[in-house]
């Protein structure tokens, strides 16, 4: 299992979720995705893609309006 | 507070944000007799600016049809476009307070400026040929029966094709 | 849906971060100018008041749901998801049978009516939409946001949004500064269609329902054929 970082703060919609896609592409399944995000749009849609897509999420704000989004790749 | 969280905390789902939206601009409708439109104000600022720089804006073409001048007793800055603009910011604010996620985001890089300065001129123009943006040209537009709100949607979405390229090219 | 692994990370995260600021302080602080300025226009100016607070219940439901027109347009196309198109259409059949409701009462009031008189938003159709409409859509998925998104966003304390309404401003003034030419070669001609004048008004209600309908299902089995992963 290993651990990959995505630094997205400062970044406007969709740009942080279609990095998550990116990475998510080159990661093998098991692996984590650590998203950290100020945009508050994406703990929304990025979370929703995820679902949708099978892989198992989960968020926790680390601070005021930043947001940490785990994403464990399931396929 | 966990009803609390439920509220303010936790994003509401999409459907019910439509169905508040609609709710409300039916009200805006039924009391004021107005709709919402967003960008008819920002002309109003821009013509302000260029008011005080000493441009004779009041008197353009455009403000003299098609119900775009002011009603009787409004200015560029006293009108309900600027309220309501204004009071939609202060609603995102009180919203975001109260949640406690407020941060200031700062601007990433040149690059991101760029895009942005752009992308708000190309949407400002776009908005005054088809008469409003996806809320006045849309949101307000097809629920009117108008034939301009489906045109406009239909074209948005060319529009946004247009984007979506762009983006991939040269922002991400 | 998340897992046992997720768990793990989150709680040493739990951990390093305990303290956080409260700004429930400003919130309250906030609330109480909004509301104070409300007063003051139900003195001063009672027909902006209504804008005011409605106003207000817009930029929050908006922020609250993440609510994003640009989104809603853009997700599609890039990643094959339409929960937020879903959610718009909802509000079109909602809002459909209110502005019938209103629209129906002026007319029946003043049956030879005339276009300006109707309730909503009426303008004319043609080439110009297409234009602008095209135009506003590249900005907006450039620039991240809409209209209202922008609003929503400053208020969320975005300064790229910022710049976004700084080129609103300068787009619209130009545009409204250019508006004679395009008025001349394409507006002046384009008829300004209300559909109830063309079909009647129960036929245009219930078509537009029914479109609005099929579009849904339409757009929901998008969403379903998209769930693979999609190609970029």
């Amino acid at each position: 299992m290993e651990e990959y970082k995505l630094d997205c703060l400062h970044e406007a919609c969709p740009i942080p979720l279609l990095k998550a896609l990116k990475q998510l592409e080159k990661m093998e399944i098991g692996d984590i995705l650590i998203m950290h995000t100020d945009h508050n749009c994406s703990i929304a849609n990025v979370v929703e893609w995820a679902e949708k897509h099978g892989h198992h999420i989960d968020y926790i704000e680390i601070a005021e309006g930043e947001w940490e989004i785990y994403i464990e790749k399931a396929r | 507070m966990k009803l609390y969280d439920e509220i303010f905390k936790k994003p509401w789902p999409y459907w019910v944000g439509g169905i508040i939206l609609a709710v409300l601009n039916v009200i805006l409708l039924c009391t004021t007799d107005s709709l919402w439109k967003i960008t008819s104000g920002f002309v109003y600022w821009g013509a302000l600016g260029l008011e005080k720089l000493g441009y004779d804006s009041a008197n353009w073409y455009y403000f003299s049809v098609y119900d775009n001048g002011l009603n009787e007793g409004e200015t560029f800055l006293n009108n309900n476009y600027t309220v309501i603009n204004i009071a939609v910011i202060v609603g995102a604010l009180l919203a975001v307070l109260w949640a406690n996620e407020f941060k200031w985001k700062r601007i990433k890089n040149r690059k991101q400026f760029f895009f942005a300065l752009t992308g708000g001129i190309l949407m400002g123009y776009g908005a005054r040929l088809s008469f409003g943006c996806n809320i006045g040209a849309y949101f307000s537009a097809i629920p009117s029966f108008s034939l301009h709100g489906w045109i406009f949607a239909a074209f948005m979405f060319v529009g946004a094709w247009i984007g979506s390229k762009i983006l991939f090219k040269y922002i991400l | 849906m998340t897992s046992s692994k997720i768990q793990a990370l989150k709680r040493q995260k739990e951990i390093k971060h305990k303290k956080k600021k409260r700004q429930t302080p400003y919130a309250v602080l906030a609330t109480t100018i909004a509301l104070i300025i409300y007063l003051m226009l139900t003195n001063y100016h009672l027909h902006l008041s209504g804008f005011w607070i409605i106003g207000i219940l817009l930029g929050v439901t908006m922020q609250r749901s993440r609510f994003c027109f640009a989104a809603s347009f853009r997700d599609p196309i890039m990643v094959g998801s339409t929960s937020l198109l879903k959610a718009i259409l909802i509000a079109f059949i909602i809002s459909t049978v209110g502005f019938f409701i209103i629209q129906y009462r002026a007319v029946a009031l003043n049956p030879e009516y005339l276009l300006t008189e109707i309730p909503g938003r009426l303008q004319p159709v043609g080439i110009h939409t297409a234009l602008g409409a095209i135009l506003f859509g590249t900005g907006m998925v450039v620039a991240g946001g809409c209209a209202s998104g922008t609003l929503v966003r400053i208020g969320e304390g975005y300064i790229m949004q910022l710049v976004v309404l700084m080129g609103f401003v300068i787009g619209s003034t130009l545009g409204a500064k250019h508006f004679s030419f395009w008025d001349r070669i394409l507006i002046s001609e384009a008829p300004t269609i209300y559909l109830p004048d063309y079909l009647g008004f129960f036929p245009s209600l219930i078509l537009q329902l029914l479109l609005l309908c099929v579009l849904y299902y339409i757009v929901d089995w998008y969403d379903k054929k998209n769930s693979i992963m999609a190609t970029m």
